[in-house]
């Protein structure tokens, strides 16, 4: 009785320190600067075809027509970061660049919003969440550019106007060779995605 | 002798579940690694069940080897587990080098090398330790036991899955859409 009371006794010091561990690793995971750079995709990827229709009707593309598109993922921190908004403000003058905004639910304030704080003209799309993950986005305000051909330019969570503006010289720089993936072989269509 | 062979088949009763937790939380990743072993051409959808089914024996096998360890059958189950991680290890690193096992699922980046054998020789050995005899005593829990170990393993199996996923979600390499 003993013994079976020794095998309980380890058997629940075994489980719950394995359960300590896995928590451990997979906050460590998660909270170091590997978690930060996991997040979007990486220069050079093929970042995902979709087409969506925004408030106004219009169709927006990715890849986009413009040499350059930047998709704000945004949701309600638009407000509060308003120093990203005074990032977009700065770029949004460039011919060269589109930008659009992706929330994840559809926002009927959100244009409005853009139209008080000097953004009026940029789309606002309703991402599905399977967009979201498709760009690997957990956190927002997250900046993902991509160009004509479809490949990431640049991609980073940002919080302040400079890192806007960086983000854009970043996009601008050629695309290392070994950065040029080849097109996966497994392609899947995002639920909620457009045409 | 019998706390030994008791933490051993502890020890390989949380390997199990832990694998198999983990496994299901991503299943399409686990059938590219099933599909380096099934010589025939066989559809996507087969193979996801086979790794469904492979990751739910793992649980399975875990979950009654731990709140059922007066089943002596188990123990040899799981030492016919281990002999079959040994060759599944040996085949992988003669013919799928430095390919991902997916043996964790994505709690581990571990691939088909030298020290991938000897880790399931390894395992294979502490599952021989724990196909040694134990008293009756040793083995017989009462039902609020088997009840407390059935938990602890279904808490495992949980907290496995859901770390497994939470580190996939921003590991795959190339996700594209059309």
């Amino acid at each position: 009785m003993v013994l079976a009371s020794s095998f309980v006794a380890v058997a629940l010091i075994l489980c719950m320190a394995t359960v300590l561990a896995l928590f451990g690793v997979t906050h460590v995971s998660m909270s170091g600067a590997e978690a930060i750079e996991r997040d979007g995709l990486a220069p050079g990827m093929h970042a995902p075809v979709w087409s969506l229709v925004d408030s106004a009707d219009r169709v927006v593309r990715s890849p986009p027509r413009t040499p350059l598109q930047l998709i704000m993922f945004t949701d309600h921190s638009l407000k509060a970061f308003p120093s990203v908004v005074d990032g977009l403000r700065e770029v949004m003058a460039q011919e060269r660049l589109e930008i659009v905004v992706l929330t994840r639910r559809r926002n009927e304030l959100a244009e409005p919003v853009l139209r008080t704080i000097g953004l009026d003209g940029i789309s606002v799309l309703t991402g599905s969440p399977s967009l979201y993950a498709a760009y690997n986005v957990r956190v927002t305000p997250f900046a993902i550019f991509v160009d004509s051909a479809g490949r990431v330019r640049a991609s980073s969570l940002v919080n302040e106007a400079w890192q806007v503006t960086k983000l854009l010289q970043l996009a601008d720089l050629p695309l290392e060779p070994e950065n040029l993936a080849p097109r996966s072989r497994f392609w899947r269509r995002p639920a909620g995605a457009g045409v | 002798m019998d706390v030994p062979v008791l933490c051993a088949k502890t020890a390989l009763a949380c390997l199990l579940i832990v694998a198999g937790g983990a496994k299901l939380s991503d299943p399409a990743s686990f059938a590219s690694t099933v599909r380096l072993f099934i010589p025939l051409r066989v559809s996507w959808p087969l193979l996801s069940a086979i790794a469904v089914g492979v990751s739910l024996g793992e649980l399975a096998v875990g979950l009654a080897s731990l709140t059922l360890p007066a089943i002596m059958a188990l123990n040899a189950l799981v030492f016919a587990i281990a002999c079959t991680f040994v060759a599944v290890s040996a085949i992988g690193y003669a013919f799928y080098r430095g390919r991902s096992c997916r043996c964790f699922g994505a709690l581990s980046q571990r691939k088909f090398d030298a020290a991938s054998v000897l880790r399931s020789v390894v395992i294979a050995g502490i599952a021989a330790v724990a196909l040694a005899h134990v008293s009756a005593a040793a083995r017989q829990l009462d039902t609020t036991a088997q009840v407390l170990l059935f938990a602890a393993a279904g808490l495992l199996a949980v907290v496995a899955f859901t770390a497994a996923r939470a580190r996939g979600a921003g590991s795959r390499p190339e996700v594209v859409t059309r």
